[in-house]
């Protein structure tokens, strides 16, 4: 499902973000990446979006090399993922459901079929009632629930969530949890990167990176 | 099919929605856009009433002829045989003009009988008009020239004119001035492609975290780029229409005078606005212009996003 084959990303001489990495993320399996501020969580996650290209090495997701991927292939490549971000990214100028509805309408299904879907969507985060709301009128918390609906709206085979409970109460962090952990028992990969001990308890399994590389070596 | 018709009908839908929340933006940038199209429209206007008018005009080389005074009747008419002689094998119609026709002729056209009637004597000569039909070549205006020049020289003929010079001269002008609304035409329609790619240029900059989620998510380029088409066209297009509505307004006031200047000449002379295939077409460019400038604008703004 996804497969990091010794790869290395340098944005510099002097910046290296991962060295060498070396990983497997079985289809179904809820993994954590844990590991302090700037030790590569982020540039991981973003190389299997295709938002970064290795600079050695081979990812693949889905099969698919990203290092080999063209411009055209990877709109194609992100619907099949669902992508949660520390800052949730919600569009402040519409409601939230017009935001949960967008990755949808970006495929070129219908307003009709895009808003039932969206529904659903924020029904499962436990929102559907807020579904009009903007999302500055929303907590933190409840923020990220709505980015979690928009993330599984497309219905997608794996989800990256980059640091979604930073910044969350512990009460809205374990929410969140609950809702990524849910997708993940219907048979979504989930990878999620944290440094929140706590989070890390609930783990069944943890990749833990330091300054770049895998510690402990390749799980 | 229909996911293409929806995701166009969705890109219009968003391009109308930016629209809607800056309005005042977007009438503004109409109205620059509509200044700058409005002086080549009403050029064009302007050519495509005087076009028809110098068409209909003759071009075709036609020499006057004008008989001395003291010339009598039967002396002016035997000089058609010189005449008939001097042209030869060419196609050529020589019609003889006799001065009380004439008079006759200019009391009519002129409108002035009243004044011509106090004249006494009629100051007119006889004359003739030489229609040339065979001298259309290049090589023809030199032709004609030297036709004039042996016609001079026949006895009783006192002065000749060669008429068609003054219409060449205007269709010549007319040919300057077509070059010259090109050449502002071209000019103003970079105006517009710039002034449209300043305007998506701003509206890339403020929709900047739209289009990062957008790409997140999964939308294709042209899924982000076809809204800024759809504006820069739509912009094009309403700039196109007012300014072909302020052309056309603007025809009222200026027909007023120029039928005062016109009836001087007895003419009822009047512009008239561009036909609506024409207008189509100009609105078709319009928003052609638009569409460049956004094209170019997206081309270079949003590739910095990636």
């Amino acid at each position: 499902m996804i497969e990091f084959q010794s790869v290395s990303k340098q944005y510099s001489p002097d910046a290296v973000a991962l060295r060498d990495i070396s990983l497997t993320v079985n289809k179904g399996e809820l993994v954590f990446l844990a590991g302090p501020s700037g030790a590569g969580k982020s540039t991981l996650m973003k190389m299997i979006a295709a938002i970064e290209r290795p600079s050695a090495g081979k990812v693949i997701v889905n099969g698919q090399d990203i290092g080999k991927l063209k411009p055209a292939g990877i709109p194609f490549l992100r619907r099949n993922l669902g992508l949660i971000f520390q800052q949730q990214r919600l569009l402040n100028d519409r409601s939230i459901l017009s935001n949960v509805m967008l990755p949808l309408l970006v495929t070129g299904a219908s307003r009709h079929q895009a808003e039932q879907r969206a529904r659903a969507a924020l029904d499962k985060v436990g929102l559907l009632d807020r579904a009009a709301s903007m999302p500055l009128a929303l907590s933190g918390g409840e923020q990220q629930r709505v980015s979690i609906a928009r993330a599984i709206v497309n219905r997608p085979q794996i989800i990256l969530a980059d640091e979604p409970t930073a910044n969350l109460d512990r009460d809205s962090a374990n929410r969140v949890l609950d809702a990524l952990k849910a997708f993940h028992s219907v048979g979504v990969t989930c990878l999620i990167s944290s440094h929140d001990e706590q989070m890390l308890d609930r783990a069944a399994r943890v990749i833990h990176l330091k300054q770049g590389q895998l510690e402990g070596g390749a799980p | 099919m229909s996911v293409w018709f929806r995701q166009h009908g969705f890109a219009l839908g968003a391009a109308l929605v930016h629209l809607r929340r800056a309005p005042g933006s977007f009438l503004f940038n109409i109205l620059v856009v509509a200044i700058a199209l409005a002086l080549p429209f009403t050029g064009l206007t302007l050519l495509d009433n005087v076009r028809p008018m110098s068409e209909s005009l003759s071009v075709d080389p036609e020499i006057s002829i004008f008989l001395k005074q003291e010339t009598d009747r039967e002396q002016a008419q035997a000089l058609a045989t010189p005449l008939r002689q001097l042209v030869k094998d060419k196609q050529a119609k020589i019609i003889f003009t006799p001065r009380e026709k004439a008079l006759d002729d200019l009391k009519t056209k002129s409108g002035l009988s009243d004044v011509l009637t106090t004249l006494g004597d009629n100051p007119l000569p006889d004359s003739y008009v030489m229609k040339l039909d065979a001298f259309r070549n290049a090589q023809a205006g030199g032709d004609v020239d030297q036709l004039a020049e042996q016609i001079r020289t026949l006895p009783g003929v006192e002065s000749v004119q060669v008429d068609s010079a003054w219409v060449k001269r205007l269709a010549a002008l007319l040919n300057v001035l077509r070059l010259a609304l090109l050449l502002l035409a071209a000019t103003l329609g970079t105006v517009v492609v710039a002034v449209v790619f300043n305007t998506i240029r701003l509206q890339v900059m403020t929709q900047r975290d739209e289009i990062i989620v957008s790409k997140l998510i999964g939308a294709t380029d042209n899924f982000i780029h076809r809204p800024f088409y759809y504006t820069g066209a739509l912009l094009g297009l309403c700039a196109g229409a007012l300014a072909l509505g302020a052309v056309s307004l603007a025809l009222r006031p200026l027909n007023v005078a120029i039928a005062e200047f016109a009836r001087l000449y007895a003419s009822e002379f009047q512009l008239a606005p561009l036909p609506p295939l024409a207008m189509a077409g100009l609105l078709a460019i319009s928003a052609g212009l638009g569409l460049v400038g956004a094209v170019l604008s997206v081309q270079r703004h949003l590739s910095r996003l990636n």
